[in-house]
């Protein structure tokens, strides 16, 4: 039914008046920050405090430090083990707490728990467990023979766990949209592919998964556009250490505002992360779409 | 019928593999909170050695969390409450509203200002955390409630959700309403929004798991001592050079405690209008 014969009855539209205090939140909190972000970024700061119009020097200086090469580098190669990692074991676990069952509803809240854990508690806890003197995860490591292990405070090990880490907060949200797209498919096609003798992996590969193609891009975008921000652990586990294994970028855009107070650089930094997790975001969708 | 595998043997992987990673995520928080029950130089005694001290305590205390309750733990829990209550509040009110107004009404430019909404929700809240504070140093609001609240009050998720729900009704009853003579806004209040009760109980939540979780933000608006969120507390309990791992275990249990039971207590609501708004 159109809407038009009732909403005219007032001069001006009553969307307006219902739409009003989102759309200024929305501006005021969301969309200005980001343009200040945009135009901020050609900006710096003079040795007498003033802001002077630098054009692109930022980007270049930026772009050329390679430092800052080298975080954007751990945050792809973050991103590149984390990101299908989780739309992968986020589809098995819905997979397998789909059909109804004895329990099932439990072990579902339960695989969500972490979830409701802030990134603060999850670092802090992981921090703790996976301590190379103390924490009970080297201990269990080291009963059953496979000896201790610097997690965290070890150059090549401490990107894994932050992978770990993510992961294991990760999954069981991205569960829930993989569920959504689990209850979507007619139970018609699968048991029509059951009748002509599919197996189940036949079945997941014909029936399931192309039909999840919408939830897995979702997940796997989402997952993209948090995962490129990774921060708190990293603040609060290993500063970037140990010798930069952990130099991620948003910690290094952090560094950049807060200790050295270089908001134009900081604000460069910004506005690149954002394009880079466009740019992936916009590759994901289009790999998703030519698959067929 | 189609001879299928032995629903036993599947059904046993099922369950092994579901024990084993409800194992993996449970036993983490659970070894902190039992840990928060020893007696601070307990709590590394018993963990670098596997025994089964490592997850039994020797005698449980309370004083850790005495401790706790004596410190500025309570006013970091008591800040972050009333923050996410008031934030739920506006949020629900200006959200739902706005939600109602995509569902219901045309008005030029309604889809580009929805695309503009997801853009708001996909754009990471990290990449505006600088210009944020530029602003609200700007407006003087540093160091304020407002600051922590006003950024997180219109939620480009939440009005989503909303829109997905209002979409479903059926507009014949809100035609009726109207032909009955109500004014939008009591159809909105009196029809729509108690109608969409499980959509404010799931955004509600969400809302208030976000703000109890927030850190980056208030770590970098809000420094005073008096305005202390409940994840900033943590961590810079953490980082003191002699950290009281006693107090630090009990700050960490009570923390995951407030988030986890509310969530647990309405996780159905949660979960069904993530299903139901349609990521499919």
């Amino acid at each position: 039914m159109p809407i038009e014969p009732w909403a005219c009855d007032m001069k001006i539209n009553p969307a307006y008046y219902f739409l009003a205090p989102a759309v200024v939140g929305l501006t005021v909190f969301k969309l200005i920050p980001i343009s200040v972000a945009i135009v901020g970024s050609f900006y710096g700061t003079s040795l007498m405090g003033e802001s002077v119009f630098r054009g692109i020097d930022n980007y270049r200086s930026i772009l050329s430090d390679p430092d800052l090469l080298s975080s954007l580098g751990i945050t792809l190669l973050f991103n590149l083990i984390a990101n299908p990692l989780q739309v992968v074991l986020s589809l098995a676990v819905a997979l397998l707490v789909f059909r109804p069952g004895p329990l099932i509803g439990l072990f579902r809240s339960v695989l969500f728990l972490p979830v409701t854990l802030s990134l603060v508690l999850t670092a802090l806890i992981w921090n703790l467990l996976f301590d190379p003197f103390l924490g009970p995860v080297n201990a269990i490591l080291e009963a059953v023979g496979i000896g201790r292990q610097g997690f965290f405070k070890d150059e090549t090990q401490a990107l894994g766990s932050m992978v770990w880490l993510a992961t294991w907060r990760g999954v069981g949200y991205w569960m829930l949209f993989m569920l959504a797209g689990l209850y979507a498919i007619p139970e018609s096609l699968h048991e029509a592919a059951r009748i002509d003798g599919a197996s189940w992996w036949q079945r997941f590969c014909h029936v399931t998964l192309p039909l999840m193609r919408r939830p897995i891009a979702f997940v796997l975008v989402a997952a993209t556009a948090i995962n490129m921000l990774f921060f708190a652990p990293v603040y609060i586990i290993t500063a970037g250490g140990p010798n930069g294994a952990t130099d991620f970028v948003m910690f290094r855009i952090y560094q950049t505002a807060f200790n050295y107070i270089d908001l134009g650089r900081a604000l460069a930094m910004s506005t690149i992360m954002l394009l880079v997790v466009l740019i992936v975001a916009l590759v994901e969708l289009r790999l998703l779409r030519s698959e067929d | 019928m189609q001879a299928r595998r032995k629903p036993g043997t599947a059904s046993f992987f099922r369950y092994a593999l579901l024990s084993l990673l409800a194992m993996v995520m449970i036993a983490p928080i659970g070894w902190i909170a039992i840990s928060s029950l020893r007696p601070p130089e307990e709590i590394f005694l018993h963990s670098p050695q596997l025994s089964w001290r490592t997850f039994v305590p020797e005698k449980i205390i309370w004083s850790n969390y005495e401790m706790l309750l004596a410190s500025d733990f309570p006013q970091a829990v008591l800040n972050t409450a009333f923050v996410a209550f008031v934030t739920v509040v506006l949020g629900i009110l200006i959200c739902s509203a706005a939600g109602f107004a995509f569902a219901v009404f045309d008005f030029p430019f309604k889809n580009a200002l929805f695309v503009v909404v997801i853009i708001t929700f996909i754009m990471p809240f990290e990449s505006i955390v600088v210009p944020l504070y530029i602003m609200v140093r700007g407006l003087n609001w540093n160091d304020t409630y407002f600051a922590l609240i006003m950024p997180e009050v219109a939620s480009g998720f939440i009005i989503f959700l909303f829109r997905q729900f209002f979409v479903k009704v059926s507009r014949e009853l809100f035609e009726a309403a109207r032909v009955d003579g109500a004014s939008w806004w009591r159809i909105y209040w009196d029809v729509a929004l108690p109608l969409s009760w499980p959509t404010v109980v799931a955004g509600a939540l969400m809302m208030f798991i976000h703000q109890w979780d927030a850190f980056f933000w208030p770590l970098v608006a809000a420094t005073s001592q008096d305005l202390t969120m409940v994840q900033v507390a943590i961590a810079r309990y953490q980082q003191f050079e002699q950290a009281d791992f006693g107090r630090l275990f009990a700050a960490m249990t009570v923390a995951s405690l407030l988030a986890i039971l509310p969530f647990m207590a309405l996780q159905r609501y949660y979960i069904r209008t993530i299903i139901d708004s349609g990521f499919k």
